[in-house]
């Protein structure tokens, strides 16, 4: 898995490549904590490129933003692709994440 | 399919709800002897539980394909139970009670004895769970001995269709009723690896029978029950669960059984997506 951070303006935006599983999601929780301990609560995560995520990958993201809303951001995902849709819808997760079609409007959907 | 390495990681195999398109599992099964992955214990629930019995009692593909399609035809629902009916409409006489169900079950009976006879769990070569539902308390009912064909009838119980089955003192009906992918047992045993295929209940086309809207108001219970359960099962397990989702590009109705192959073929195809994954989770990669 390869995880490639930027900024664009006060959204963090991190793109990940591969699959999040029980080997990947450590260095995943890593990433986002170190995001949120840095201040920034308000991410998009890129999954354009996501090819799978077992459950090792769900319980990152909703460690991750039961942290964000916590803090006053969110964690919202953007370029889900339909394997990764498909378990986040049958694990409930679509009802509990916000999921853009882009990364552009993900960014957007954060109020300025 | 082989028992799992004492050393490794248990894995688990969990068959849930779906009909024919549970026949996927011997696509799993295909990947999962051709890379030599061993299994430590298999789940199955309704649909499911035909074929976790089948793989766990050492039934190869063919063998097992080929039982499913003589058990399940058509024909299994082509005879009414009149006297059930007839207590819809007329209680006070013909008595309505718990044992409803439309269909006379002789025969599914017959065909579950000739594919299993006498086998108990105490025969199946791979530890074997199938799960009901307590008609009276909703309660998740988990067989793991005795005789195999009471698990399945029970597991296999549809609503309105076949009349709850009474084993251990009570009354069971269908498995998905309670889970329809009983993930809950793989971990409550000690599973560490969980790969499991289940399916969403499908909705109807046209509601134009009180059946059909009974089965509709079925498949969103069911089919969200599915999701909250599955949801906590992920967040509740400390190690991995493996959803195999087939895709089917044809709609497979309750007796396709002609599309068996094709449904192989497509959980088939499903699991070898997640080989290479499950290699490396199990230090084989």
């Amino acid at each position: 898995m390869e995880i490639t951070t930027l900024q664009r303006g006060s959204i963090t935006v991190i793109a990940i490549a591969g699959s999040i599983d029980g080997m990947t999601a450590t260095t995943l929780v890593t990433s986002f904590r170190e995001q949120v301990a840095g201040g920034n609560v308000r991410i998009v995560s890129d999954f354009a490129a996501v090819e799978y995520t077992s459950s090792a990958g769900l319980r990152a993201l909703l460690e991750t933003v039961k942290e964000t809303r916590q803090q006053g951001g969110d964690l919202r995902l953007a370029a889900v692709q339909p394997d990764v849709l498909r378990v986040l819808e049958l694990s409930g997760f679509t009802h509990i994440l916000k999921l853009f079609p882009d990364v552009e409007a993900a960014v957007a959907s954060f109020p300025a | 399919m082989t028992a799992g390495d004492a050393n490794g990681p248990r894995v688990a195999v969990v068959l849930g709800s779906g009909s024919v398109k549970c026949a996927a599992a011997l696509g799993l099964l295909k990947v999962l002897k051709r890379e030599g992955i061993g299994v430590d214990m298999i789940v199955g629930c309704s649909g499911g539980s035909l074929y976790a019995a089948l793989i766990a009692l050492g039934h190869e593909v063919e063998e097992a394909e080929a039982m499913t399609r003589r058990l399940w035809t058509r024909e299994l629902t082509s005879r009414r139970n009149h006297r059930s009916l007839l207590s819809v409409f007329l209680p006070g006489i013909f008595g309505f009670d718990e044992s409803f169900g439309m269909v006379d079950d002789g025969l599914i009976l017959r065909r579950l004895l000739d594919a299993f006879g006498t086998s108990t769990f105490a025969d199946a070569k791979i530890p074997l769970y199938l799960t009901a539902t307590d008609f009276h308390t909703g309660e998740q009912v988990v067989f793991e001995s005795g005789p195999i064909v009471d698990a399945i009838r029970a597991s296999i119980a549809i609503p309105y269709i076949f009349r709850p089955w009474p084993a251990g003192g009570r009354m069971l009906v269908d498995g998905f009723m309670s889970d329809p992918m009983p993930v809950g047992v793989a971990i409550r045993q000690g599973a560490n690896v969980i790969v499991t295929m289940g399916f969403e209940s499908p909705y109807q086309h046209k509601i134009n029978s009180p059946l059909r809207f009974a089965f509709q108001l079925s498949s969103i219970t069911s089919n969200n029950l599915l999701k909250s359960n599955f949801a906590f099962h992920n967040l509740a397990h400390h190690a991995e669960i493996l959803p195999i989702l087939p895709e089917f590009a044809d709609r497979i109705h309750l007796f396709d059984t002609d599309k068996i192959p094709y449904v192989i073929q497509e959980g088939e195809r499903a699991a070898e997506r997640q080989v290479p994954y499950l290699r490396r989770l199990l230090g084989r990669g």
